[in-house]
């Protein structure tokens, strides 16, 4: 299909610039907002309904004191892992802006991602072992491991795509400063993903 | 003038033609927004079939309950009907599967899949959608969903019974409902068809924002492109909430969490409050994109400008905002809060302001207009009339008083079949009669148009209108027997009207089938403006070629510029400039 047959001057079948491409990513982010706006309230509906709102006597959480706590330091530790992948991201991209390849702050991101699916998985682990499950501890074991759960799938996500950024960056060089929209969007991606997170550690484990 | 604006892409459209592409790259794996929107036409199409079929059945067993269904009632699956006789359990299923199939994969698909499809890009002067990619990707996705919820039929057990709200704890208790598997798929059918529609909301919006032709300003874009706009803006942000409660449902069903069991500490109201915090929006998703493509083609048939341009779009933005706020509606009777309740009651009677709005307007547009009664032209004043009738039993409902006494009843089936059926199903005739031309370039017979068309307001009537009455006489929905409670008997002969009516929409469908196989093959050759128009899509040829415009087109005023005082023609397209004598509406 020579381009000569098509004269037109709209941008029909060519690539989206790359400032609709992130226009796009960021309505699509929105709407994974709401995805997660839902589960959060549900767990809170639950909970307080349940046990009552934070400031009334009887609140405490886990309701049930044979019930594990969540292992916060682990957690908190974790956490750091995830903002410090944002933040070597972060350098990634702005090194390819700068013109160099960036994949090694590439592959630490990559490296921290995983890490923190890791950790995240033996946290599971751990507390299936101490009597939290999907179906053991009521609706704390249900949102926890449900919510989580679809959280941890993002990051799994993340980390793949940002290998698939990785291994197309190493082989073809093709993240230019001019033009490196793919990149642009994971990064959007992977921010967000941080963000719900640090949400997320906020209410499931401290609030 | 404006006739060779209008022709000359013709004598190019020959260059653009001959670009050929094998039978998959063209019908099955496109990037062509056309071609896509055609899919997903076709595709609905055939859901409409198999919804309709469902619907029959269950209008069978409701006016003549438990006797044998011929011919056909031997080949359903055991779990719904023993010897050709509808059980209880399966006409359960039969009911949330058509009202499943209807919602999911025949009105939003059609209105936003292939006619957003097709027409965003052609009315805002653009080449194509954004992401051209994500766009296939969103229709088969659509059809995987398709796949899981038919697949659902020939699960163990049967299909899901617990109506298309799936109220749990019915549905979230695998030994009440005794449907895990197909209750898991309707779940995961739903994901699936969220991430579709999701893919294409966020496709859309995109599309409306950076792609918009030189000229074509906000405020001049056709109020079907604002329609889909609002209407993808609404899908973004409450569609995910159902895809969160349909993970907890599957979550339920097959990992043992308790989110909506009792037992386990969860709430059975949860998935209502979820449920309808995206089932309200979802309503005017519905409706919305109908009234965008009922406010094309009024105009265009009373040679009028569109009453109150603004005030159409203002009314939309406010309904997407007031559809976030009204879902309490729903659950009047949960045993809520009785002031949380009036509330609700408040804001519902609220959001129907700016639907009143529209109405007066499309009357303003038809008032001492030229009108021509084409069959576009009767289905859109069908639809505005319908819509009427059911946002009045809206308003009823939603005065909690009065929804004590018919909340679950047939009054409610009736509101719902007079906005979606009367409402959605009815623009959506319309606009296959508007568009087709262009979409296929045949134009479709007019007398039988007619006839469908009255055909269909006649047994649309007589099949919903009666429900009223059935459920002001308290009949409740969703009994596969109504001659077992004694107070229901004398109203039997007004569900066999129902049914006869169902029967006679049925076979009118056939008519409209008829129609599009016979205009195929032997319509006159559609011309590039058949109707006098003055949106984009009517300056290129019907169909348009690949990447739609020759040359990007430049717009010099809104879309609704008919019988402007001092133009020779009735009508001037977007993309020519007018005369400085002449005395437009728009800017
Ligand atoms: C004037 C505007 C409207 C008002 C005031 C209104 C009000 C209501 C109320 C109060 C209910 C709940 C009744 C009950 O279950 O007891 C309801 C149900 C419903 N409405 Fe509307 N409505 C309006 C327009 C629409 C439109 C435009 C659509 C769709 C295109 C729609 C679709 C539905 C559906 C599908 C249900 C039933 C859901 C179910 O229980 O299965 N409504 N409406
Ligand atoms: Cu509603």
């Amino acid at each position: 299909m020579s381009t000569a047959v098509l004269t037109h001057d709209a941008p029909a079948h060519r690539g989206a610039s790359p400032a609709t491409c992130k226009f796009g990513m960021i309505i699509f982010l929105i709407s994974e907002g709401m995805l997660f706006a839902g589960l959060i309230a549900g767990y809170f509906v639950l909970r307080w309904t349940a046990n009552g709102f934070p400031w009334q006597p009887g609140s405490a959480w886990p309701p049930d004191a044979s019930l594990p706590h969540l292992p916060v330091l682990l957690t908190s530790i974790n956490t750091v892992f995830l903002v410090s992948s944002s933040i070597t991201f972060h350098i990634s991209e702005s090194a390819v802006q700068k013109g160099r390849s960036g994949l090694g702050w590439l592959a630490l991101t990559i490296l921290l991602g995983a890490t923190f699916v890791v950790i995240q998985g033996f946290e599971w682990v751990h507390l299936h072992h101490e009597g939290l499950w999907f179906d053991k501890g009521g609706i704390y074991g249900s949102s926890f491991f449900v919510i989580t759960g679809f959280h941890g799938m993002h990051v799994a996500i993340g980390v793949l795509l940002i290998t698939w950024c990785f291994l197309r960056q190493s082989a073809t060089r093709c993240f230019t400063p001019q033009h490196h929209p793919a990149l642009a969007n994971v990064a959007l991606y992977w921010h967000f993903v941080d963000v719900v997170w640090i949400i997320l550690f906020t209410l499931l484990y401290w609030v | 003038m404006i006739s060779t604006t209008a022709d000359s892409p013709l004598v190019e459209q020959s260059a653009h033609s001959h670009v050929q592409e094998g039978f998959f790259r063209k019908y099955l794996w496109t990037f062509d927004h056309k071609m896509i929107g055609l899919q997903y036409f076709w595709t609905a199409l055939f859901f409409l079939f198999v919804g309709g079929a469902l619907a029959l059945a269950v209008r069978w067993q409701l006016a003549m309950p438990g006797t044998e269904i011929p011919v056909i009632g031997r080949f359903l699956p055991q779990t719904i009907a023993v010897d050709g006789a509808i059980v209880p359990g399966g006409y359960n299923m039969l009911v949330t599967m058509h009202a499943t199939i209807m919602v999911f994969f025949v009105v939003m698909p059609i209105l936003i899949g292939a006619f957003g499809n097709y027409l965003i890009p052609l009315q805002i002067g653009a080449g194509d959608m954004a992401f051209p990619l994500l766009n296939e990707l969103s229709y088969w996705l659509y059809v995987v969903s398709g796949f899981v919820i038919l697949g659902a039929f020939f699960a163990p057990g049967g299909a899901p019974g617990t109506g298309w709200t799936a109220y749990a704890p019915l549905s979230a208790v695998a030994a009440y409902n005794g449907t895990r598997v197909g209750q898991s798929m309707w779940g995961i059918a739903i994901f699936i068809n969220g991430l579709s529609s999701i893919a294409g909301a966020t496709n859309y919006i995109t599309t409306i924002v950076n792609l918009r032709a030189p000229g074509m300003k906000m405020f001049r874009m056709p109020l079907t492109v604002w329609s889909l706009f609002v209407t993808a803006i609404l899908l973004v942000l409450a569609v995910p909430v159902l895809s969160a409660a349909a993970a907890m449902l599957f979550a339920d069903l097959n990992l043992g969490t308790s989110f909506f069991k009792p037992a386990g500490g969860g709430q059975p109201l949860l998935w209502q409050h979820l449920f309808w915090f995206f089932g309200h929006p979802e309503v005017y998703i519905m409706i919305l994109p109908a009234m965008g493509l009922a406010s094309e083609i009024i105009p265009v048939f009373s040679r009028k400008p569109i009453f109150g341009y603004k005030a159409m779009v203002y009314a939309m933005m406010a309904i997407g905002v007031l559809g976030f706020m009204v879902w309490g509606h729903h659950m009047f009777v949960s045993g809520m809060n009785l002031t949380l309740s009036a509330a609700f009651s408040v804001s519902t009677m609220v959001i129907a302001v700016p639907s009143a709005i529209k109405t007066f307007n499309w009357l303003g547009t038809v008032w001492r207009g030229s009108i021509e009664f084409k069959t576009p032209m009767c289905f859109a004043l069908a639809f505005v009339s319908m819509f009427v009738i059911g946002g009045l039993s809206g308003i009823f409902m939603a005065s909690t008083p009065v929804d004590l006494f018919v909340h679950h009843t047939y009054f409610i089936v009736a509101h719902i079949h007079y906005v979606l059926f009367g409402g959605s199903i009815f623009a959506i005739f319309g606009a296959v009669y508007f568009w087709f031309p262009k979409m296929f370039g045949k134009m479709l017979n007019e007398p039988l148009g007619k006839l469908h068309f009255l055909l269909t307001f006649v047994f649309f009537n007589m099949t919903f209108f009666p429900m009223h009455n059935l459920g002001l006489g308290g009949m409740m929905r969703r009994i596969a027997d109504p001659t077992v409670y004694e107070h229901l008997r004398q109203l039997q002969p007004l569900n066999q009207v129902c049914t006869i009516g169902a029967m006679g929409l049925g076979f009118t469908t056939f008519i409209f089938i008829w129609n599009i196989i016979y205009s195929l093959r032997n319509g006159p050759a559609a011309p590039a403006n058949p109707w006098h128009a003055n949106t984009l899509e009517w300056t290129v040829p019907s169909p348009p070629g690949h990447g739609n415009f020759p040359h990007t087109p430049t717009v010099y005023h809104g879309a609704y510029e008919y019988s402007v005082p001092g133009l020779e023609e009735d009508y001037l397209p977007q993309n020519v400039p007018a005369p400085d004598h002449a005395r437009l509406e728009s800017h």
